[in-house]
């Protein structure tokens, strides 16, 4: 396997770049602290070619694939994390109809999500510890040539802003796929809630109440193992965002050594020093190869399960940790959310430590990926 | 644990549940000082638990102050930051001062007042050597001019500990503490900082314009100042400790009151999860019991400096583990909703009153301190 990238994959984690320091890095203060969700930019980053990333043939970008994908999100996470979850979410629902759906599904759906006129989010967690368990389960009972959906989905990013949810409910012991629009009769978003990062990505939970599917919603048949597959994805979606922030954190931090003196000198002479910054440096680097690495086979159509949970395991270890070791290199101006006046300087790195922990969730309690893996050693 | 340390710590346990955790998250949220809670602790006068019994406080042993400390810290630890920090400076007092120095500072401490401690300065932080603060003597004052930044209760002391350099020329050796009360014309009050955590203590910077203080605020002599700061801070260190420890008990506690909830009885689930929170307690546990130690052997007046850097490092080196390994385990439960405040303070609690790293500079030079030579019999047991 080779860890190159094509041109077309640099190019566009280039675009990406040069993409957050004109829209993305002038606002994303102002995003975070309003908890805002900039509708104006998807479209820009429809026009850019960042959301039909993961659908290559339908896009038919050059270079798209889940490489160039995670080189978008990782160079976008260096800025404003929160686009890059609103773009994930998005992306996995392409994916998904991309790859599970019907052709009627594919036309009504793709064009206009690559596009940017159709936003999408994914819908699995509960607040019962796996999905289909508790009282509030969301459940598909047949009825009909459809189904009657009755239920509630917890955490759901993007809800409210989304055009199209991909929704996953409980048919008797197994998951299964439906879109829904926005907008059907009896699905409803609850209110936006405060997040403690990626303020720019709104969460909120969707509840149905006797929302009446078509059977031609299905994604995917019954097979029980959509739901998760697309988890995995994410999660290694997810991971490159981790390692954008950390990236960004450390060459903060790095700078920030280079400039603060103590005991005479600057900071970034002192051993103790040296080795904070060499081991983020270090656990991002190992993190983005397992990335790269569980990206390419995931490009590639080949088994990935196993590698996307080892991403998971180390970051869910390594992730928080990169920004509690940054923010300490900065002693007491790492901690501030505004520049103080007394001194100057860019801004400080207490959102990314408030971005990074959103990036490292498990979707329940429950599910470590220490079982996918374990499962994997032979 | 005596009677008396049992009834002080479940009466400190009401006043949090009552006082302290309902309010915590409105707090956090608008970063403004609690000031409701010096009123509320008006009748207990927990903030003179320090002061000496003959200066009218209550007089509470080491342990016992870290007992209410690591309430207050389960309760919010920026709460518990304002009590510590006043607490702080009031011990500077004590260790350097006189009779009529010791007197003066309690007495704000007894009415609710706040004390603060300044000793960080923009270009000192952890060189607390290298501030540009000066007081020149005249006539029967010191003239103080200089910045204090980061300073707890900063903007809303009543009075202060200021330390200032007296001769420059000595670095370290030329600083000096002074008793400054607030109001005095020069004593120019900054903004607050808008902090990632904590956010409820007040973090202030202020600038002293040709303060003038009477030569009596001076603590014990001239160049006496980093002297007084290291004992003192020694002292504060394990009292951040005890704050830190309360916050990850009470991260953990309601991490499992999560769990409890979303897994009926019948489904909790399996050893990886039941692991991760044993070892939060195992973590909380050994961090309580480095804590405790250094108390006991401050109170039994043995030398506790190293002690005091492991327990300050090690609580909250826990806290943080503890809270980011609770967020992960809850997700986005934790994520929307004010668990993010845990993650948060405990991160700054690596930083003030030393951060970590210099804990570990003063914990290593302990370590690496050539052995001993065994002494001969005649004069074991002498220094
Ligand atoms: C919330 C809060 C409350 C505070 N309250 C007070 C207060 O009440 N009174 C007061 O006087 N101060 C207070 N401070 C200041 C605090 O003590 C300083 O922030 C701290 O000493 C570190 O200084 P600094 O922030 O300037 O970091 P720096 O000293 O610039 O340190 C930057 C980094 O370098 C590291 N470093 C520095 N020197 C060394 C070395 N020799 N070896 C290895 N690593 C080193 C540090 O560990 C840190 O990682 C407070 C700070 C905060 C954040």
């Amino acid at each position: 396997m080779t860890y190159s990238l094509t041109e077309p994959q640099q190019i566009l984690g280039q675009r990406a770049r040069e993409f957050a320091f004109e829209f993305l890095d002038p606002i994303l203060a102002d995003l975070d602290r309003g908890q805002i969700f900039p509708k104006a930019l998807i479209g820009r980053l429809a026009a850019h070619d960042f959301l039909g990333l993961m659908v290559p043939k339908q896009s038919g970008v050059p270079g798209a694939g889940f490489v160039s994908h995670i080189e978008v999100v990782q160079a976008l996470s260096r800025s404003c994390p929160a686009i890059a979850s609103v773009i994930n979410n998005h992306a996995l629902v392409a994916y998904a109809i991309a790859h599970w759906g019907c052709e009627s599904q594919k036309n009504a759906y793709l064009p206009a999500m690559i596009k940017g006129e159709k936003l999408g989010a994914i819908a699995v967690q509960e607040e019962g510890p796996i999905p289909g368990d508790g009282p509030a389960a969301l459940l598909a009972v047949p009825q009909g040539s459809g189904f009657i959906l009755n239920g509630t989905k917890t955490f759901v990013r993007n809800a409210g802003v989304a055009d199209v949810y991909l929704v996953f409910a409980t048919i008797q012991s197994g998951l299964t796929g439906f879109v829904v629009d926005a907008g059907t009769a009896g699905l409803s978003v609850g209110p936006r809630l405060e997040t403690m990062g990626l303020r720019a990505c709104p969460v909120a939970d969707l509840s149905f109440k006797n929302v009446a599917v078509s059977e031609t919603t299905v994604v995917g048949g019954e097979d029980p193992s959509v739901a998760g597959q697309l988890l995995s994805i994410g999660a290694v979606a997810e991971a490159a965002q981790t390692v954008g922030i950390a990236r960004a954190a450390v060459s903060h931090a790095a700078e920030y050594a280079k400039r603060r003196v103590q005991f005479r000198h600057p900071i970034a002479r002192l051993q103790a020093i040296q080795t904070l910054l060499a081991e983020i440096v270090t656990d991002s680097h190992m993190a983005w190869l397992g990335i790269r690495h569980a990206a390419q086979l995931i490009e590639d159509g080949a088994p990935f399960e196993a590698e996307a949970a080892m991403v998971k395991l180390f970051l869910g270890r390594f992730g928080s940790k990169m920004l509690i070791d940054a923010i300490q290199i900065e002693g007491g101006m790492g901690i501030c959310e505004v520049v103080p006046k007394h001194i100057s300087g860019p801004l400080p790195l207490a959102r990314m430590f408030r971005d990074i922990a959103g990036t490292t969730l498990l979707d329940a309690p429950d599910d470590f990926p220490d079982k996918v893996v374990a499962a994997a050693v032979s | 644990m005596n009677p008396e340390q049992a009834a002080v710590r479940q009466s400190a346990k009401e006043f949090v549940a009552g006082n302290i955790i309902p309010y915590a998250e409105y707090y956090d949220k608008s970063g403004d000082f609690h000031a409701y809670l010096l009123e509320a602790t008006r009748t207990t006068g927990i903030f003179a638990m320090a002061v000496p019994t003959e200066y009218g406080g209550l007089g509470y042993c080491p342990l016992t102050q870290a007992l209410v400390l690591e309430e207050w810290g389960y309760g919010c630890a920026a709460m518990g930051t304002t009590l510590s920090a006043s607490i702080l400076s009031m011990e500077a007092v004590l260790i350097a001062g006189n009779e009529d120095q010791k007197r003066r500072f309690c007495k704000p401490m007894l009415e609710a007042g706040l004390g603060a401690f300044a000793l960080t300065e923009p270009a000192a932080g952890s060189d607390a050597s290298a501030g540009v603060a000066i007081a020149v003597k005249s006539g029967n004052d010191y003239i103080l001019n200089g910045p204090k930044c980061w300073i707890t209760n900063g903007g809303v002391a009543s009075v202060y500990v200021v330390f200032a350099a007296t001769d420059p020329a000595r670095g370290a050796k030329g600083l000096s503490a002074f008793i400054v009360e607030r109001g005095l014309p020069g004593f120019i009050p900054g903004d607050r900082e808008e902090k990632l955590g904590l956010r409820s203590s007040n973090t202030s910077f202020f600038f002293l314009k040709d303060v003038r203080v009477p030569a009596a605020n001076l603590l014990g002599q001239e160049g006496d100042g980093m002297k007084i700061a290291m004992e003192t801070l020694d002292i504060a260190r394990p009292a951040i400790g005890a704050l830190a420890v309360g916050l990850a008990q009470r991260c953990l506690d309601e991490c499992v009151k999560h769990l409890r909830r979303r897994f009926p009885a019948k489904s909790f689930p399996g050893e990886t999860l039941q692991f991760e929170l044993a070892d939060m307690q195992i973590e909380i546990e050994g961090a309580r019991q480095a804590q405790h130690h250094t108390m006991a052997l401050r109170e039994a007046k043995l030398p506790f400096t190293k002690e005091s850097a492991v327990a300050k490092t090690l609580c909250t080196a826990v806290a943080m583990n503890v809270t980011s390994r609770a967020m992960r385990l809850m997700g986005s439960h934790a994520y929307t909703s004010e668990f993010g405040k845990f993650m948060r303070d405990a991160k700054v609690m690596q930083i003030y009153e030393g951060t970590n790293q210099i804990q570990r500079l003063v914990i290593a030079r302990s370590v690496l301190a050539p052995p001993r030579a065994a002494a001969p019999a005649t004069t074991a047991g002498k220094k």
